[in-house]
C-alpha cells in the first residue's frame, strides 16, 4: 500500500472553502426544497383534491399500489397516499409546535439566567443540571403516559422535555452579548431590563435560536414516532407518520409490504432535511462570525 | 484532585434531592393514582380507597416524601406493589443486563466511529468524506424502532442469523455466553448506529482542528509515517474533548435503551421503566430515576477526572 501524504489544512481560509460551501448549499437547497414541498403536499394537496384519509373500502383492503390507489390501501381499505399526507400534517405540526414550545421556554430561561448572571444564574443552571440528570426519554415517556390525551398535550409534553439544550445555548450566547456596547448604550438611555433582554439581546441571538429550532423540529418529529410506536403518541384513528410506520410493521405479516416504505422514508428524509438545514445554518453563522 | 472529587460529590447531593423532588411532584400531579392501576378496572371505589390507605397514598405528599427519603437514606428504595418485590431487587436483576447491552453498544460504536472519523478528516472533502457525512446524517435521523425492526426482518426472520429478541435461549437455564452474545448483537447494533453517527461527526471535526496545529505540521515535516502522525499524534489530542462527550451521552444511552429493549423484548432497565410508567408503579419509577441519576452524575464526574488525567494542562480548582 502506498501511503498518501497528509494534506494539511494550513491556511484556514484556503481549506477548499468554495467547494465545501457549494456542497453544503447543494444539500441545504435540497433540504429546503423538500421541506417546502412536503409541507405543501401535506397541507394543501389533500384539500385541493378532496382526499379523505378515513374513507374505508373493505372490498379493496390491502390493495397493492395501483392506478386508483397510488400507494395502495391498508387493512381497512383506506388510501395510503391520503393517510400519508394527513399523517404528515400531524407529524409536521407536532414537530413545529413542540419545537416552538421548547424554544420559547429555553430562550426565556436562558436569556434571563445569562442576563442577570451571578448567584441567580448559578441557581438557574443548577436546576438545569438536575433535569439533565434524568434521561430525557424517562421524563418524556412518563409525562406522555400520564397525560395521554389529545394532540395538544402531546405537543406540550414533547416541548417541555426538550428545553434544556436550547436554554443552555441561549444562556451562553447571552453571556457574551450582554457585554456589547449597544447593551450599554440602551441602558444609558434608560431602557429597563425587559426591554434590553427582549429588544436587544435576544434578537441578536436570533442566529443560534433559529439554528436550534431547526434541530428541535427534527428531534420532536422523532419523539412523535417513538411515542406513537409505544402507543402513547398520536391516537389510533388519527394518522401520523409514527402511527403509520408502527401499524405497517404488523401489516407486513399480511403481506402488505408497500405500507412500510412510504412513512419510513417520509420520516427519514424529512428529519434528515431539518438536520441538514440546521447544520448548514450553523456553518453559515460560524462563517459570518469568522468573517466579521 | 481529591478536593475536586469531594466537592463534586457534595454538589451531587442537592442535585439528587432535586431529582427526587421533581419525580415526586410529577407523580403526584399525574391523573389516576397507582391504587387504581393496581386494583384494576373492576375494583369498587371502597376497594380503591382501602388500597390507597394501605399504600399510604392518602397521607400529605410532603409526609410521603419525607418517609420515602428517610427510607432511601437507609438504603431502602421501597417496595413495588405491582411486582411484589423490593425495588432494589428489581433493579439489581435489570441493571447488569442493561449495562451489558450498553457496554457492548458503546464498544461497537467507538470501534466504528473513531476510524471513520479519522479517515474522513484525513481524506476530507473527498467523495468518500461527503458520502460518509451524508450516510452518517441519515443514520442519525433514523427512528430507532424502524431501524430495529428492519434488522429483525432481515437478520432474524429472513436470514435467521440472530434471535428475534429476549435475553438468551429459553431452554438454557445456566448462563450461556454464546447465546447471550447472539441475543445482544441486534439490539446493540440498533443502539450503536445512532451514537456512532453523532460521534464520528464529532471526531472528524476534532481531527480537522488538530491537523491544523503546529505539532502536526512538525510531525509531518519530520517525515513520520502518515499512520504515526494520525494515530500517535493527532488522534490522541482529538480524543480529549471526546471524553466529556462520552460522559454526557450516558443519560441518552439509558433513555435510548427503552425503545430498543422494547423492540427486542430485552429484560433491562428500559423495559422495567416502561412497564412501571404504564402501570403507575410509582415506587419503582422513583427508585429507578434516582439510581439512573446517580449513574449519570458519577459518569460525568468520571469524565471530568479522566479529562484531567489525559490532559495535564487541565487544572482542578
Amino acid at each position: 500500500m502506498t501511503e498518501a501524504a497528509i494534506v494539511l489544512p494550513v491556511d484556514e481560509a484556503g481549506d477548499a472553502p468554495r467547494r465545501h460551501r457549494a456542497r453544503l448549499s447543494g444539500v441545504a437547497a435540497f433540504s429546503l426544497f423538500w421541506i417546502v414541498a412536503v409541507a405543501i403536499a401535506c397541507f394543501a394537496v389533500p384539500v385541493l383534491l378532496g382526499m379523505n384519509p378515513d374513507t374505508t373500502d373493505v372490498a379493496h383492503a390491502y390493495a397493492a399500489p395501483n392506478a386508483r390507489h397510488v400507494l395502495g390501501t391498508d387493512g381497512l381499505g383506506r388510501d395510503e397516499l391520503a393517510r400519508l399526507l394527513a399523517g404528515g400534517r400531524i407529524t409536521l405540526s407536532v414537530g413545529a409546535i413542540a419545537a416552538l414550545v421548547a424554544m420559547l421556554i429555553g430562550t426565556l430561561y436562558g436569556a434571563v439566567s445569562g442576563y442577570y448572571g451571578g448567584w441567580f444564574d448559578t441557581l438557574m443552571m443548577r436546576i438545569v443540571d438536575v433535569f439533565l440528570s434524568i434521561p430525557t426519554l424517562f421524563l418524556l415517556l412518563f409525562l406522555a403516559a400520564m397525560f395521554h390525551g389529545n394532540l395538544l398535550t402531546l405537543m406540550i409534553v414533547i416541548g417541555v422535555t426538550s428545553w434544556l439544550g436550547p436554554a443552555r445555548l441561549v444562556r451562553g450566547e447571552v453571556l457574551t452579548l450582554k457585554e456589547r456596547l449597544y447593551v450599554e448604550a440602551a441602558r444609558s438611555i434608560g431602557a429597563n431590563d425587559r426591554r434590553i433582554i427582549f429588544g436587544h439581546v435576544v434578537p441578536n441571538a436570533a442566529g443560534t435560536i433559529i439554528t436550534t429550532t431547526t434541530f428541535m423540529i427534527a428531534s420532536a418529529m422523532l419523539a412523535e414516532t417513538a411515542l406513537s410506536y409505544l402507543g402513547i403518541g398520536v391516537r389510533a384513528p388519527m394518522p401520523s407518520w409514527g402511527n403509520l410506520l408502527t401499524n405497517a410493521q404488523s401489516d407486513i405479516f399480511a403481506g402488505a409490504w408497500w405500507l412500510i416504505l412510504p412513512p419510513g422514508f417520509a420520516i427519514l428524509i424529512s428529519v434528515c432535511a431539518f438536520n441538514f438545514l440546521g447544520d448548514w445554518l450553523r456553518e453559515l453563522g460560524e462563517r459570518s462570525m469568522a468573517g466579521s | 484532585m481529591t478536593s475536586f472529587i469531594v466537592r463534586r460529590l457534595l454538589l451531587a447531593v442537592p442535585t439528587l434531592i432535586g431529582v427526587t423532588i421533581i419525580t415526586f411532584v410529577l407523580i403526584h400531579i399525574a391523573p389516576g393514582g397507582p391504587a387504581l392501576a393496581l386494583a384494576g378496572e373492576k375494583a369498587t371505589p371502597a376497594q380503591i380507597l382501602a388500597l390507597t390507605h394501605q399504600l399510604g397514598l392518602d397521607k400529605p405528599w410532603l409526609e410521603q416524601y419525607a418517609l420515602w427519603l428517610g427510607a432511601l437514606l437507609h438504603g431502602d428504595l421501597g417496595f413495588s406493589y405491582l411486582k411484589q418485590q423490593p425495588v432494589l431487587a428489581l433493579v439489581a436483576q435489570r441493571l447488569p443486563q442493561t449495562m451489558l447491552l450498553m457496554g457492548f453498544a458503546l464498544v461497537v460504536s467507538v470501534l466504528i466511529a473513531v476510524p471513520l472519523g479519522v479517515y474522513q478528516a484525513y481524506r476530507r472533502n473527498t467523495v468518500f468524506d461527503r458520502t460518509a457525512s451524508v450516510a452518517v446524517f441519515v443514520a442519525w435521523s433514523m427512528p430507532t424502532f424502524w431501524f430495529g425492526t428492519l434488522l429483525i426482518a432481515v437478520f432474524a426472520v429472513t436470514l435467521r442469523w440472530f434471535p428475534v429478541g429476549g435475553l438468551q435461549t429459553i431452554d438454557t437455564t445456566a448462563f450461556d455466553w454464546p447465546s447471550r452474545i447472539a441475543h445482544l448483537v441486534l439490539p446493540a447494533a440498533t443502539l450503536a448506529i445512532v451514537s456512532m453517527a453523532g460521534w464520528s461527526r464529532y471526531i472528524r471535526g476534532s481531527m480537522v482542528d488538530q491537523l491544523r496545529e503546529d505539532y502536526t505540521r512538525t510531525a509531518v515535516a519530520k517525515g513520520l509515517h502518515t499512520r504515526t502522525v494520525l494515530f500517535r499524534h493527532t488522534l490522541r489530542n482529538a480524543l480529549i474533548p471526546f471524553i466529556t462527550l462520552l460522559g454526557g451521552t450516558l443519560p441518552a444511552l439509558f433513555g435510548g435503551a427503552i425503545i430498543t429493549e422494547q423492540i427486542f423484548a430485552y429484560p433491562g432497565m428500559g423495559q422495567l421503566y416502561w412497564q412501571s410508567a404504564v402501570n403507575r408503579d410509582y415506587t419503582t419509577l422513583l427508585g429507578m430515576t434516582v439510581i439512573t441519576a446517580v449513574l449519570v452524575i458519577l459518569g460525568n464526574l468520571l469524565a471530568d477526572v479522566l479529562y484531567g488525567v489525559v490532559d495535564p494542562r487541565v487544572r482542578y480548582d
